[in-house]
Order: structure tokens, then C-alpha cells, then sequence
């Protein structure tokens, strides 16, 4: 809490105790939070020109997008192409998040003092982890189409880094708040750093390192949807298509029918990794 | 010194201790099996071909040295401003979604609101975590045009659900002490939440924002799907449309900088917040958030066992 609850300054009976003054870290902070907002929201070089009334004025403005949505084409399901979106983005999200779990445990252990063998080590991990985490996966599904063509691939890649980062992030921040008693007995008893690690950090962070894959699954296939925007692959090829061509009445379709398949494994995720820990 | 009989003893001790069966046999297995099942079972029918998996490395490095060899450093102030303007996105988008999911989170904490309430704003707050941003920004572009503002709009909103699920669980742990303590003195239900809640939960609630705030940065690369402004559109037309390798290479390196330098001044913010002006109280050691995650700065080591 930030209130500084240090110094009650002794009051006569019956007066009320005198409000402290705001820190200058929240007077700082509340001025910075507004400057920062209005030149955010400002319409000039840096701003994106936010206005209110025209959210009140846009919004009753009929456009074929929302016409489309009135008669939703529900048929779209069980067209081929949708069909084959939606078998892709699973495929795509299941390879993505075993290949990141696999190389994401090694990148999460080393990104903690505890776990890393080393300084260098430990640091070069550290960097590589913000790195991959700083690039959006929308910038390597483009990367990897333009340099290897459009199709599944691209989207699997993009996916795979977008899993390293959620899951080295997650589990290396589980690491470093483990127990130190088995590492200490680890080393008391001879282990190497190898083994160590072995005995001591993984059986520690196991249910969580599993959970949060299950949970890199959902993110994965959420995210699979704005891949097929820059052509690589997944339910968003289908979507982009019909998004391109004006045909909103089965571009809503297919979004309804990724919502329900998202919130029903977001469902059944949840409550497997709730069984977990 | 050890006599010869408790020496004997003691290998007689060892040979005849039987190691524990290690638990979960049936369990591992399970789990093994299915995991091979699905491994085999998705990359024997994903439409991917062997030879493109072969040329990956070669191309990869031959992109990147077009890239960084060297990148041209003429786009740099085109790269900065797209930059900045994604910057402004992902922090009108966090406001927004700041001002919308408070009251959501206080219907949805336990502790304050009953059982029906509870369950109506957790839904709520779910169908907002489970649709895509891209889905969000669909909605927008026709009403707002491809516009940082319809970018700004769909941020905002996607990002409800998950503010709105961590406030509830922030206003979920207070201490009930002051809520007693104001019902004692008559405080009405607005009055516990202003002179109770709101004082305790505050700090970690604005450290969510500006966590929410770090992952929308990069999350607001979508808006370069369809075109509506910031670094992610800079950086599909760069690589995908005009093919400006050297150019997307400034553009990509600003975009790491740049998104590294906020993640660092924002980690320090919330752990300043945090912990307060004189409290030395560990927080946790993330500067940085993982990456379009949707939970918490590492309030607790499980996080999402509750989602």
C-alpha cells in the first residue's frame, strides 16, 4: 500500500485526525497518468485522435458489417473450407505448444539464478527470453510467410514462439519463487547442477510448467485467428476471405462458431488445470 | 567411531529397505500415451511440407541478413513515430478497458456481491477473454474506419476480461478488517467499497493496468492485419507487400527497443506501487510480462489455476 500509515500525529479529543498529504510519488504519478492519456488520445502526430461522440454518433450508423451480422450465415460450419480452417488451427495449436513446452522448460529454468548453471548463462537466457517475448506474433507469422511462403508453417512458427515466450515467462517466474530446503539438501548430498535441477527445481514447478502449457494451448489457438490475416494459415484464412470480399453474413458465422469452440476448450482447459494443482 | 555391529547393521538396514512404488504409474502413463497420440496424430495430417522444413535455416538466415546487413536507417524516424502511435494505441486501449472492467471487477469478487451477481459478471468477464482481439477489430472498422482508434477500442475491450477477472481476485484477498470496521460505523455498501475496498485494493489494481498495458503493446501488432496504423502495419507492408527487408530491419530492432524500454520503466512503476514508499516487501522479480498473456504479474505462483 502505498498510504503512509508511519506517522498518526497525536490529535486533541473530538478534532479529527489530519489527512496526510499525498506522497509526491502519487502526485506524480496521477499527473503522468493524465499527461500521458491526453497525449495518447489527442489528435496530432503521436495520438490516435480518441473521441467520444464519435463512438455515440458511428455507432447507429448502419453499415453492411452489422447487416451481416442480423442474418448470420449459421451453414458455414459445415462448409468445407471452414471445416478445414478449424482442423488446421488445432493442428497448428497442438504442434506449437508441445514443440514450446519442449524447448520453453530449458529457456524457463535457465532465465532463473536458481536454475541457470552459470552468470553468462543465466543472462544470455534472460535477454533471448525478452527478446522473443518483445516480437509479437503477428511479425513472425509475417516474417516466416515471406520467407518461406504462405501455408501452415508460418502460422506453427509464429505459434511456437508466441508459446516459448508465455511458457518461459510463466514457469522461470514459478522457479523463482520455489522452496530452497530440497536444493540445499541436492547439493548437501553431492548433485550436480544437472542433477539438481533433476531432483530438486523440476519436481517443484511440474504442475504449474503443466498448467501453463495447457493454458499456452488456449492462447495458441486464440491466436491462431489473426494468423490467416498475413497467410498463415488456420481458421483466419477463411475469415480473411470473407472479411475481404464483404460476404459478412458467413464471416459471422465463422466467428460464432470459433468463439463457441474457444470458450468450450477454454472450459475444459480451466478445469483440468484447476485438477492439477 | 562406528563399531563393526551397527556398520553391519546398518547395510542389513539398506539391503533390506524396499524403495516406495512411485505413485502415479497408471497416471504417467495416461499421460505419455495421449500426448504421443495427439503428437502423431497432428503431424502426420497438418498440411506442412518436408522440404520446407529443411530450407527454414537457410532461408531464415538469408532474410536476416537482408535484414541486418546492414538495415536501413533512413525509415527510423518512420519506424519511431508507427511506434509511438502503437504505443498510444495500447495505452488508450488499457484505459478504457480500465474504466470498463473497475465496476465489472467489484460485481464479480465474492466477498462484496452475491452468489447470481457473481456468476452473471464472471460470465461477462469470460466472453471477453475468450474472443480474439482481431474479432474485436473486426467489429470496430466498420464503425470507425482503419483507424488507431478503432486498434485502441478493440484492445480495450478484449482486454476486460482479463482486468476485470484479476480485480476481482485482488478485491477477493483484502483484509475484511476495515470493511468491519466501516459497516461498524454504519457505512453503507458504496461507502465500504469507497473507504474500504478502494484504499487497499488500488495499488494492485493500477500494477494490473500497467501490466495489461505492456502486453497490449504487443498485442497491438493486430491492427496490422488488416491495416489500422502502429508498427504492426509498418512492419507487414515492410516484409509482406513492398518486401523493404532493410527497412523492416530498423523497424523490427525499434520495435524490440522501444517495448523493452517501456517494459522496464513500467516493471519498476508497479513494483514501486506495490510496494509503497517505505515498505521493502518482495514483489517478485519480473520486469517484464510474458508475452499476450492474460494474468497476473506474479501475485501468486499459480495464477491460473483459477481462471
Amino acid at each position: 500500500m502505498s498510504v503512509d500509515q508511519r506517522s498518526a500525529p497525536p490529535t486533541a479529543p473530538g478534532r479529527r485526525p489530519r489527512k496526510p498529504p499525498p506522497t509526491p510519488f502519487a502526485v506524480g504519478g496521477t499527473v503522468l497518468l493524465v499527461a500521458v492519456t491526453l497525449a495518447a488520445g489527442w489528435d496530432w502526430t503521436y495520438g490516435i485522435a480518441f473521441s467520444l461522440t464519435e463512438i455515440f454518433e458511428n455507432f447507429t450508423n448502419v453499415n453492411p458489417a452489422y447487416e451481416g451480422l442480423l442474418n448470420i450465415d449459421l451453414e458455414r460450419f459445415r462448409s468445407e473450407t471452414v471445416r478445414a480452417g478449424f482442423a488446421e488451427t488445432f493442428q497448428m495449436a497442438t504442434i506449437a505448444t508441445m514443440l514450446g513446452a519442449v524447448v520453453g522448460l530449458p529457456l524457463a529454468l535457465f532465465n532463473s539464478v536458481t536454475g541457470a548453471p552459470n552468470r553468462t548463462v543465466y543472462l544470455l537466457v534472460k535477454n533471448v527470453n525478452s527478446v522473443i517475448r518483445a516480437i509479437p506474433d503477428l511479425v513472425y507469422a509475417v516474417f516466416f510467410v515471406a520467407a518461406i511462403g504462405r501455408g501452415t508453417l508460418p502460422g506453427v512458427l509464429a505459434l511456437f514462439f508466441l508459446s516459448i515466450a508465455v511458457i518461459a515467462k510463466l514457469t522461470s517466474d514459478t522457479v523463482d519463487g520455489i522452496d530452497q530446503g530440497p536444493i540445499e539438501s541436492a547439493r548437501a548430498s553431492g548433485a550436480s547442477h544437472l542433477q539438481m535441477v533433476r531432483t530438486a527445481v523440476l519436481p517443484q514447478v511440474l504442475p504449474n510448467y503443466v498448467s501453463f502449457t495447457l493454458y499456452t494451448f488456449e492462447i495458441n489457438l486464440r491466436g491462431s485467428a489473426v494468423l490467416g490475416f498475413v497467410g498463415a494459415g488456420g481458421i483466419g484464412e477463411p475469415l480473411n476471405n470473407y472479411y475481404q470480399r464483404g460476404q459478412y453474413d458467413r464471416m459471422w458465422g465463422v466467428v460464432l462458431g470459433f468463439f463457441l469452440v474457444v470458450f468450450v476448450v477454454d472450459r475444459l482447459s480451466i478445469a483440468l488445470r484447476k485438477r492439477l494443482l | 567411531m562406528t563399531t563393526p555391529t551397527t556398520d553391519d547393521q546398518a547395510r542389513r538396514r539398506s539391503q533390506d529397505i524396499v524403495r516406495p512404488e512411485k505413485p502415479f504409474a497408471r497416471f504417467r502413463w495416461t499421460v505419455t500415451i495421449t500426448l504421443l497420440v495427439l503428437w502423431f496424430a497432428t503431424t502426420s495430417t497438418v498440411d506442412i511440407e518436408l522440404s520446407n522444413i529443411l530450407e527454414l535455416p537457410e532461408r531464415t538466415v538469408f532474410y536476416l541478413t537482408l535484414m541486418y546487413g546492414p538495415p536501413d536507417l533512413t525509415v527510423i524516424g518512420q519506424a519511431t513515430e508507427a511506434m509511438f502511435e502503437s504505443l498510444a494505441m495500447a495505452w488508450v486501449g488499457t484505459m478504457v478497458a480500465a474504466a470498463l472492467s473497475f465496476p465489472l471487477g467489484f460485481l464479480a469478487a465474492q466477498n462484496l456481491t452475491r452468489r447470481p451477481t457473481v456468476f452473471a459478471a464472471r460470465q461477462v468477464l469470460n466472453f471477453f477473454r475468450a474472443v480474439p482481439e482481431i474479432i474485436f477489430l473486426i467489429l470496430f472498422i466498420p464503425i470507425f474506419g482503419l483507424r488507431p482508434m478503432a486498434v485502441a477500442l478493440a484492445l480495450g475491450i478484449s482486454s476486460i476480461g482479463t482486468i476485470g477477472k484479476l480485480t476481482a481476485e485482488v478485491i477477493e484477498g483484502i483484509d475484511p478488517g476495515p470493511l468491519e470496521a466501516v459497516a461498524a460505523t454504519g457505512g453503507g455498501r458504496l461507502q465500504r467499497i469507497r473507504w474500504s475496498v478502494i484504499p487497499q485494493v488500488m495499488p494492485e489494481v493500477v500494477a494490473l493496468w500497467l501490466y495489461r498495458f505492456e502486453i497490449n503493446i504487443r498485442n497491438s501488432a493486430v491492427a496490422g492485419a488488416v491495416g489500422a496504423g502502429g508498427i504492426g502495419t509498418l512492419l507487414v507492408r515492410q516484409i509482406g507487400q513492398i518486401r523493404d527487408w532493410a527497412g523492416a530491419g530498423t523497424s523490427l530492432a525499434v520495435m524490440i527497443l522501444i517495448t523493452l524500454a517501456v517494459d522496464t520503466i513500467s516493471g519498476r512503476l508497479r513494483r514501486r506501487i506495490i510496494r509503497g514508499p517505505t515498505r521493502p516487501v518482495d514483489v517478485g522479480t519480473d520486469d517484464q510480462p510474458h508475452d499476450e498473456g492474460r494474468d497476473p504479474p506474479g501475485r501468486s505462483h499459480t495464477p491460473l489455476a483459477s481462471t
